[in-house]
């Protein structure tokens, strides 16, 4: 297997000289920074972002190594049984460069947010793909899988996992009542932190029907609020209300919400539309498994919510 | 008198000066009331806090009023009342007892200690509010054990400034410790990274009477070494003269220094320098005498820990900040005034 990564002109004499030898196998990637060529299908593929992990194994590829969820020491609880022996090379802030060494990969799946100096330095390892646009962007994971795809050599299989995505939104949203609001919200005991309604979780919200209502104290460009003072938790109150917690499971995060003084008045708890929800999955991950997992929350809510 | 203007007020009239501070306070726990992070507004409040006190069946929007005045600010209130004067107190006898105008639970690792035995408990599995005071109260016991070994080093009990550098060490060697539980432990972070910092919020009433018992043993240890701590103060062979044991003394101020700064620490988090502030203010207030300041620490520190929370809530609405950075705010030029003062307040 051949991999070569070369900025513009020398890229392209080299693109000339490998077409000859190996014909129509080497892909050009549009990344952030700048065009990269990959050739062939990679075999030693780390990645060091969970959206990217996310993406790789959903196209038939299993990473050799992987960076922690964000509050964790592996991966995200919703990927077990996917990837047990995985690598852990970093966590979500920092990379462990030397054990990406360690990996020989043949290419590293990096995050949009990957800085440039950062880049420098895993660009010398391997060839390494950094998707260009923010990951608050809208269809951004749609955008990114397209492009870890091609990287992996697995195109068909991205556009797949989309349209079964759009397809599943559709039929899903057609259970979700007109106009019906939802929030999303990481609980904290000294309030809820309000998550924003351009993050991943919120998109796949969004794309199965219901309006993500962020109560309007989630800063321009910042995935979540600080926490609200508990005076202020009518603002969380909406039609559904997803609850979170990073580190356990959700009915913890239930549990500790109910303890907490005017929990109990909200009217969407009165209703019983709080759905106590992964914090790993919902406000951490992102990619083709992770909004299955999510549509799933999704579609069991609305289930239960339909029996008498 | 010195040139200081401070300085010049009245010191012999400390009946005076606690009459009006209580009075400032009893202002301050309305003022609490009133004013939240919410939306709402003092007016609101007022109806809701009339519709609580007269048990008026009011309309849904005074309901609401009621609701918040009754469930989320009256409790922070009392927290604050009680935490501030259990600081405060803590503070007057620390630094009698190290005769240290710079002793202060929260610089001298007292409250470090007690943050440390709380995640140590909780990473070991409990989390009952219950079970944290006591838990609190032995951290801050050795802590305080701690400081009182350090302060009988010779050369650092005499330098004020080095008991708190040692404090600072102390502090420094503890925190890390307890960052070190939450690193290796989520769920211990989660339910600590926000106690840590401080804050009135969110607390229930069962937690609030899970204090009284260590604040009401506290509070007798007080009333009975207030005269012989007095003595102490003229130095130690003047007390063995007039019949008091030192050595019996410090153990006893110790023990209630820990069950208050315990006591504090479990519900509100570690809350540094209102145990500076208030014995700086009430010496300021009623000169020297332990017995005179120990009753002003009271409302000194209740004041300005209600007032500290009040602020918390309306700098950054709709959110609040860390009580701890507030008191700090206050604390830290206090802390640089009283190192500054030529002649540090003899103790």
């Amino acid at each position: 297997m051949l991999i070569t990564i070369r900025k513009t002109g020398l890229c392209l004499a080299l693109t000339a000289l490998l077409a000859v030898s190996l014909p129509g196998a080497a892909r050009m990637l549009d990344t952030r920074y700048g065009t990269i060529e990959i050739d062939g299908t990679p075999e030693r593929v780390v990645t060091l972002h969970e959206g990217a992990l996310d993406a790789a194994v959903a196209l038939g590829t299993t990473p050799v190594a992987a960076v922690a969820t964000r509050g964790g020491d592996g991966v995200a609880r919703y990927m077990d049984g996917r990837v047990d022996d995985i690598a852990i090379v970093g966590t979500a802030r920092e990379t462990h460069i030397e054990a990406v060494v360690a990996q020989r990969p043949d290419v590293i799946l990096a995050a949009a947010t990957l800085p440039e100096s950062q880049y420098r330095l895993l660009s010398n390892i391997a060839p390494t793909v950094v998707p260009k646009g923010s990951n608050f962007a809208p269809d951004a994971w749609q955008a990114h899988t397209r492009l870890y795809a091609r990287a992996l050599n697995a195109t068909d299989r991205a556009e797949a996992l989309i349209n079964n995505f759009d397809t599943r939104t559709a039929a899903i949203a057609t259970q979700v009542p007109e106009a019906a609001e939802a929030t999303l919200a990481r609980w904290m005991p000294q309030g809820p932190l309000v998550m924003a309604d351009i993050i991943f979780a919120s998109r796949v919200l969004a794309a199965a029907g219901f309006t993500v209502n962020d109560a309007g104290v989630v800063a321009e460009g910042r995935p979540h609020s600080d926490p609200l003072s508990l005076e202020n938790l009518d603002r969380i109150d909406s039609d559904w209300l997803f609850l979170a917690t990073l580190n356990a499971d959700g009915e913890n995060a239930l549990a500790q919400a109910r303890s907490s003084p005017g929990f109990e008045r909200l009217d969407v708890v009165q209703r019983d539309r709080v759905v106590a929800v992964d914090g790993q999955l919902w406000t951490s991950a992102s990619g083709p498994i992770a909004a299955n997992a999510i549509l799933d929350d999704i579609a069991a809510a609305l289930d239960l919510d339909r029996q008498p | 008198m010195t040139g200081l203007p401070l300085v010049s007020v009245p010191r012999n009239r400390p009946r005076l000066w606690l009459a009006l501070l209580s009075a400032g306070l009893a202002a301050a726990c309305v003022a609490s009331l009133l004013f939240g992070a919410g939306s709402t507004g003092p007016g609101a409040s007022l109806r809701g806090l009339l519709a609580w006190i007269a048990g008026l069946d009011a309309g849904p929007d005074d309901a609401r009023a009621r609701f918040v005045v009754e469930s989320l600010r009256a409790p922070r209130t009392l927290i604050g009342v009680l935490v501030g004067a259990a600081l405060g107190a803590a503070g007057a006898l620390l630094q009698a007892v190290t005769r240290n105008p710079l002793a202060e639970p929260g610089l001298l690792g007292v409250s470090a200690g007690s943050a440390l035995a709380v995640a140590i408990a909780i990473a070991l599995g409990a989390s009952a509010a219950t079970l944290r005071v006591p838990v609190a109260q032995l951290g801050a016991l050795a802590g305080c054990v701690a400081v009182l070994a350090a302060s009988r080093v010779r050369g650092v009990g005499d330098d004020p400034v080095r008991l708190v550098l040692a404090g600072a060490v102390l502090s420094g060697l503890l925190g890390s410790l307890t960052s070190m539980i939450l690193l290796f432990d989520e769920r211990t972070a989660d339910e600590i990274r926000f106690w840590v910092v401080g804050s009135l919020a969110g607390r229930r009433p069962a937690d609030i009477m899970a204090l009284l018992p260590g604040l009401g043993v506290a509070l007798a240890i007080v009333v009975v070494i207030a005269r012989p701590l007095a003595a102490l103060a003229l130095g130690e062979r003047v007390a063995t003269g007039l019949g008091h044991r030192p050595r019996t003394v410090r153990l006893l101020v110790i023990v209630a220094v820990a069950l208050l700064v315990g006591s504090a620490t479990a519900i509100a988090g570690p809350i540094a320098f209102v145990g500076l502030v208030a014995p700086f203010a009430a010496r300021l207030l009623a000169g020297p005498d332990i017995r005179r300041t120990l009753g002003l620490c009271l409302p000194i520190g209740a004041l300005l820990t209600v007032g500290a929370d009040i602020a918390s809530r309306l700098l950054v609405r709709p959110s609040e900040l860390p009580l701890g950075v507030l008191t700090a705010l206050v604390g830290a030029p206090v802390l640089v005034a009283v190192v500054r003062l030529r002649r540090l307040p003899g103790l």
